[in-house]
């Protein structure tokens, strides 16, 4: 078994000097091609995104043709606070998780605190951002599970650092396997394709399931146990 | 799950270590669940409107409430993940020095497959008032 030290200082560090790249204000993106590259997502969708969630995207007039052109540091902005939103994050192209104010029932209204929870996860990993799950964990949270037959257990703060030296993996795929709740305590088992990212590579999947404590009147994982499949 | 077999084998490896637990609980006796334990294991629910955390805590528990003979388990539902898995357990028909008597437990263990075998990683309980 390996367990990993804790290194919260490098999480911070990490996450602050790979902004600081990002966010060259001089960097500018001079394409669609170039847009959809740096989001790693199709033509199609960032230019459906520039109508339907404002994508910052700018015109050069042409005699024959208007060219598009986006700063980085807007694109960078535009991205941070999308994910900030989990309810409204896109779960695949084209499809959008309605925000659902009509939970009238106590199981509907504890299942979407729970999701939107997990939401919080889903979108740190799309970001590749520590700091965007970590309100989404109980402070005394842990983790355990396999990569490549390699067994790790120890805090949660091992995953956040993980997520923020991976970086963005923005075409994930994760889907709702099994949610189950009693009372106050809750599991449930994420399936995540199309992980991508530094550490990970492209096009990979991983099983993961979240214990949930509901203190103080919120939902928060208690423990992630993750199971990456062979490729 | 590759195949049936697999399966029913990575089953009864789950149920063998929640029946330690399930054990331990009935006789009043930690040391007979220990062994179902990963030695990182976390345990977390409210007993009475009080956060309990740590598998020390249950230990300590299991020992000081003495014999539940009555307890009726069940194993509600187990997922199975490869390496992980989960298992939803109802126990009824609880007593003893600190349950009192006919308390009902809900717990959701998850579990991690060691070299050693199926080991509890995480047991998170709701004790139904």
């Amino acid at each position: 078994m390996i367990v990993l030290a804790a290194r919260p200082a490098v999480v911070y560090s990490s996450t602050k000097v790979r902004s600081a790249v990002r966010n060259t204000p001089q960097k500018t993106l001079e394409s669609w091609k170039q847009i959809a590259a740096y989001l790693e997502r199709s033509e199609r969708t960032v230019r459906r995104w520039e109508t339907t969630e404002k994508l910052p995207v700018h015109r050069r007039e042409h005699e024959k043709q208007d060219t598009v052109f986006a700063y980085r540091h807007e694109i960078d902005a535009w991205s941070r606070l999308r994910v900030k939103c989990p309810i409204e994050l896109s779960l695949d192209d084209g499809v959008v998780l309605p925000a659902n104010p009509h939970a009238d029932n106590t199981y509907l209204t504890e299942h979407d605190a729970i999701t939107r929870i997990v939401h919080r996860y889903i979108a740190g990993c799309r970001a590749g951002e520590g700091e965007v799950m970590r309100p989404a964990f109980h402070p005394s949270a842990t983790m355990s599970g396999f990569c490549q037959g390699v067994e790790y257990s120890g805090s949660i703060e091992h995953v956040f650092d993980w997520i923020n030296q991976n970086g963005p993996a923005p075409d994930i795929n994760p889907r709702f396997a099994r949610i189950e709740i009693v009372e106050t305590i809750a599991v449930v088992h994420l399936e995540v394709q199309r992980w991508s990212g530094k550490l990970v590579g492209a096009q990979a999947r991983a099983s993961d399931v979240f214990t949930l404590l509901k203190c103080d009147g919120e939902w928060k994982i208690t423990h992630k146990l993750f199971h990456w499949h062979d490729r | 799950m590759p195949n049936t077999q697999q399966y029913l084998t990575e089953y009864d490896g789950i149920s063998k270590t929640i029946q330690m637990y399930i054990d331990g609980s009935k006789q009043g006796k930690s040391e007979l669940m220990r062994p179902a334990f990963h030695a990182d294991a976390s345990f977390f629910g409210y007993a009475g409107g009080q956060l309990a955390v740590g598998p020390a805590f249950l230990f300590d528990w299991i020992d000081k409430n003495g014999p539940a003979p009555k307890i009726e388990p069940r194993i509600v539902s187990v997922d199975i993940l490869d390496s992980i898995a989960m298992v939803r357990l109802e126990v009824g028909g609880w007593s003893g020095k600190l349950a009192g008597s006919d308390v009902r437990m809900s717990d959701l263990f998850t579990l991690l497959k060691t070299p050693s075998g199926w080991r509890i990683i995480q047991k998170a309980f709701h004790w139904h008032a």
